[in-house]
């Protein structure tokens, strides 16, 4: 039997020897490239990360197919924590990345990574937060809904998608601009959980993705009374930001999604990828579906995403001092 | 027929001792908040576990048929397998320090690979627990085909269908 | 009736052949283990790129009805529940397997699967905008409160004592409890790196539900009694027909309670199938067979677990709101083609939703169609050698296990858990109400702590919380439920343990 065992492993390993070789970054990539996404299937970072990495094995562009892994948990530190500390940096495995979640969670503390642990690669989206209240509500201009909460401290609450994360610190944000108390409850679930305790009138209102947002205002489902970001945005023209409303909320809680490795990966693959991405995500292809999906695209390269990391990292520390 | 009072006394004392540890830790870890609920769920795991407990001492635990010697034996070696097997199929966490620079290492510590391991272990384990007797060549041709087909199966399944990205090990 | 004259699209060349597909590769991919309906029909999302809205829509609808129930078919011939929905169906349908009845289990469970799915898409045809309003009622205090009455039902699952059976959830609740906390992330009872993401539940289900079964068949040893010859009797499909025709009773509770809780956000398809199996037991004249191959069991868990489909889709549908992980998935679907959901959806885009609906609809037969086609074969399966089924098993846990996430470390939990579990199962605990425990634990919690922030806002003082959490209609409707609930699963458990035949019934 033992002979037996060794000729099968021998033969095996002989047949998949041509498999089993490294690859080099000159034929890089060789085979499939995976992406993790922090979030759960049907999220909208996972449907996003599905759409814009759907041209990936075109012969033009990186030649190889992607495909999306999700690692959910505990508003991504689950996933980003496996990819800090887990994940090959050989660049076969990408992860989305979405901020200010993950520096906000870093700067926190509680997790094994920082915005020093990854190397961006490019960005594809951008979706602030807007402030909705429930069709039926009271309220139908931010102003009216700030003036109740500073008559009656702790009674507004307002639903996001967990803590730590874009939602939560435009919460914080208003909070800190105003001077009225909100009570901000962190759903599980993600967006849809948040918008669903908002429809249903379970809390007093809720800080959302303006992708989500729109679609259940068009439904007639909730009213947007204000865009927690530095200007209009094209899908609701009509809806004045924050800062309109003489409220100091800057953009910081715009929730910018994108792709990264983790640190360590070479610097050819790196260079790859940050060339090649970009084309990738403004393929026509791509942004038809984005536009279908109501999905607001925003390409960035990575020097870009560098500056915006580093600036996001600054304001979140000081947002967050002292919490 | 059911386990000895003994083993009865044995599993339950286990249990207590888990159920003890997970409200030590609920009570005195922080954050509260984030605590608040694991508090709650221990104070009925442990109520229960006692009474379970309180139960067996009586000799009263009396379902379930708890293990005997010949179940332990028959199980033995294909627990080994199984464990070597799960174990050595891919990279684990960590590292092993004293065996660091070995040319042994890369084996212990990348794995075997998925498809190599499964293929070993399926034919190890029938081979084990097949009644056919070993000396029979005909035996022996009908565990390596079933493998192959079997093995076959899988990989049609999951690496061309689904296209799982199993982790490289050492071989494959 | 409008529907109805919408029934056309289906049986266009393409869409036709897309449904087809769609149910076939569904019940594939259904069938594999670790692969959950979510994660199929989100593989399926880059096929439907290439697609019309409608054909990309038929594809999805038709991989989500026949995964469900193709999940039922690795629960019946290998006890290994492919989703959340499938382990009611495992409990019966492997016994009925083991004993030869592979076949008629498959039967029984992909006709119950059709009539429960049919009723539950009708539902969803003639029902919507009053459902709807429903699916809304149910804030964060009523989804604890459900999850609790889901808690007490462990009491009487598929378990021969009554304080194992409890013990065993709070066992499923803590483990449910491990890895970074949801709400708050903070790290709770991470005792290796490997556990930092807490317990996959489907992972779990492998580990629970297979490795127990593979060291059993060791157990067996190498005897000659281990290779079983016992011919697989042919089962007519006629036999099959007459029993569900005769099984009203289970029949109706799997899809009344399916199409129930199906509506319910967040907590729907995951324990349909559960509260189905539990409920018909307590109904049943003959609750001693449930768990030795009885097939009642099997039918009200298949057609709940089918039956939660359409209306799962409701709040999906008209509010945007995405009843389970699948629904949420099929809502990436919709958006990716253009489609909004919302009140309006069946005036905008008429032709788009009532095709996917009808889809749905004649999905349902095919599968049924399919499903029988297959299960004369497919049911050869469970009669395969023992130390095939070990071994096949066993390395299908690990690749199941590890395809959920990529990660090795669901592999270690799914195999700790496994071997945890067989111990456990030695001394009388047992694995359903571990499950359900590990299921309902994170939605009674974070509806736990969610509905206190809220309380504190809304009342003062300190019986806030009480305020909220007990006062309303539904509220008090459902803390009576959960009252007559253990009250009933602790007096029958009394009763039980007086006659002499309790004993004698445990689990050999």
């Amino acid at each position: 039997m033992k002979t037996m065992l060794k000729t099968l492993g021998l033969s095996l390993a002989a047949a998949t020897m041509a498999l089993a070789i490294p690859a080099s970054a000159e034929d890089y990539p060789s085979r499939p490239i995976g992406v993790a996404v922090s979030y759960g299937a049907g999220g909208a970072t996972d449907f996003q990360a599905r759409i814009v990495t759907m041209v990936a094995g075109n012969e033009d562009m990186l030649g190889q197919p992607m495909y999306i892994l999700n690692k959910p948990g505990a508003g991504g530190r689950v996933g980003w924590n496996w990819f800090a500390e887990e994940a090959e940096a050989d660049g076969y495995m990408l992860s989305a990345y979405n901020v200010p979640h993950f520096i906000a969670q870093s700067i926190k503390g509680g997790v094994k990574y920082s915005a020093d642990s990854f190397e961006p690669i490019a960005n594809w989206g951008a979706d602030p937060a807007v402030v909705v209240v429930g069709k039926d509500s009271p309220y139908d201009t931010i102003e009216e809904m700030v003036d109740f909460a500073k008559e009656n401290p702790g009674k507004v609450t307002l639903s996001g998608a967990g803590l730590f994360v874009g939602h939560h610190i435009a919460a914080l944000q208003i909070q800190k601009a105003t001077g009225a108390k909100f009570v901000y409850i962190p759903t599980k679930g993600g967006g849809a959980a948040a918008m669903k305790a908002v429809i249903a009138g379970d809390v007093v209102g809720g800080i959302n993705n303006l992708s989500d947002a729109f679609r259940a205002a068009e439904a007639g489902n909730v009213k947007i009374l204000a865009v927690a970001d530095l200007e209009r945005n094209d899908f609701l023209p009509d809806v004045p930001t924050l800062k309109e409303a003489g409220y100091d909320v800057d953009n910081a809680s715009v929730n910018f999604r994108g792709l990264m490795v983790p640190k360590g990966t070479p610097q050819d693959v790196i260079d790859v990828l940050a060339a090649k991405v970009p084309g990738m995500f403004e393929h026509a292809r791509v942004t038809k579906r984005m536009k279908a999906g109501g999905s607001p695209l925003h390409v960035m390269n990575r020097e870009e995403v560098q500056a915006m990391w580093a600036k996001r990292q600054e304001t979140l520390s000081e947002l967050l001092e002292g919490l | 027929m059911t386990a000895s009072r003994t083993q009865h006394l044995a599993a339950s004392s286990v249990i207590l001792a888990v159920a003890l540890t997970v409200g030590w830790v609920s009570f005195t870890q922080q954050p509260e908040e984030a605590f608040l609920f694991p508090r709650l769920i221990s104070v009925f795991f442990g109520i229960f576990a006692l009474w379970n407990f309180i139960r067996a001492v009586m000799g009263l635990s009396k379902v379930g048929e708890g293990l005997d010697g010949a179940t332990v034996r028959a199980i033995i070696p294909g627990l080994i397998v199984m464990l070597i097997y799960i174990f050595w199929a891919a990279k684990g966490y960590g590292k092993i320090a004293t065996l660091e620079g070995h040319w042994s290492y890369d084996w212990v510590r990348r794995g075997m690979g998925f498809y190599a391991s499964s293929t070993l272990a399926f034919f190890t384990l029938y081979t084990l627990y097949d009644p056919a007797p070993r000396t029979e060549l005909k035996g022996w041709a009908k565990r390596i085909i079933v493998t192959a087909i079997f093995m076959a199966i899988i990989y049609g399944l999951f690496a061309l269908l689904l296209k799982v990205q199993t982790p490289r090990g050492m071989i494959f | 009736m409008e529907f109805l004259s919408y029934f056309g699209g289906v049986f266009e060349p393409i869409a036709f052949m897309l449904l087809l597909g769609g149910t076939i590769g569904g019940l594939i991919l259904g069938a594999t283990p670790g692969l959950s309906p979510t994660m199929a029909v989100a593989l399926l999302i880059p096929f439907t790129f290439q697609l019309s809205p409608t054909q990309g829509l038929i594809l999805l609808g038709a991989a989500y009805t026949s995964t469900v129930a193709g999940g039922a078919v690795s629960a019946i011939l290998l006890k290994i529940p492919g989703a959340p929905a499938n382990i009611a169906t495992a409990l019966d349908g492997h016994e009925m397997a083991k004993n030869g009845e592979g076949a008629r289990a498959l039967h029984l469970s992909f006709m119950s699967s059709g009539i429960g799915g049919i009723t539950g898409v009708l539902l969803l045809i003639f029902l919507t905008p009053v459902l709807a309003q429903w699916a809304l009622a149910f804030g964060p205090s009523h989804l604890f409160w459900l999850a609790i009455l889901g808690v007490t039902v462990i009491g009487s699952l598929d378990s021969k004592s009554f304080v194992k059976g409890l013990l065993s959830g709070c066992i499923g609740l803590w483990l449910s409890m491990i890895g970074y906390d949801d709400i708050q992330g903070a790290q709770r009872f991470i005792f290796h790196d490997a556990l930092t993401g807490g317990i996959h539940i489907i992972a779990a289900l492998i580990g629970i539900f297979a490795i127990p079964q593979v060291l059993d068949m060791f157990a067996k040893g190498r005897r000659k009694v281990a290779i079983e010859t016992v011919e697989v009797p042919e089962h007519a499909i006629g036999d099959s027909v007459r029993e569900v025709a005769r099984s009203a009773r289970p029949l109706t509770i799997g899809t009344v309670i399916g199409s129930i809780v199906g509506l319910i956000p967040g907590i729907g398809g995951q324990i349909a199938g559960l509260v189905a199996y539990d409920q018909s037991k307590k109904f049943s004249p003959n609750k001693a067979k449930f768990g030795t191959g009885h097939p009642e069991g099997l039918i009200a868990a298949e057609s709940a677990n089918n039956a939660m489909v359409g209306p799962s889709l409701v709040p999906l549908l008209t509010l945007s709101i995405p009843g389970s992980p699948t629904a949420a998935v099929l809502l990436g679907g919709l958006l990716i083609h253009g489609i909004f959901p919302g009140s309006d959806i069946f005036e905008r885009n008429p032709e788009v939703i009532w095709t996917f609906i009808n889809s749905m609809l004649i999905g349902q037969i095919l599968m049924v169609i399919f499903g029988i086609a297959i299960a004369k074969w497919a049911a050869k399966i469970a009669r395969a050698p023992l130390p095939i089924m070990a071994s096949a098993v066993l390395v299908l846990s690990l690749f199941g296990s590890y395809s959920v996430q990529q990660s090795m470390g669901d592999v270690w939990i799914m195999l700790s858990l496994g071997l945890g579990m067989y111990f456990l199962e030695k001394f009388g605990f047992s694995a359903a109400p571990v499950v359900l425990g590990l299921i309902l634990g994170p939605i009674a919690e974070s509806n736990f702590v969610q509905g206190s922030m809220i309380a504190g806002a809304m009342y003062d003082g300190v019986w806030a919380k009480a305020t909220y959490f007990m006062t309303g209609s539904l509220n008090i409707g459902l803390i009576v439920l959960v009252i007559l609930s253990v009250g009933y699963s602790f007096m029958s458990h009394r009763a039980n343990s007086k006659s002499p035949a309790s004993d004698a019934g445990a689990r050999a």
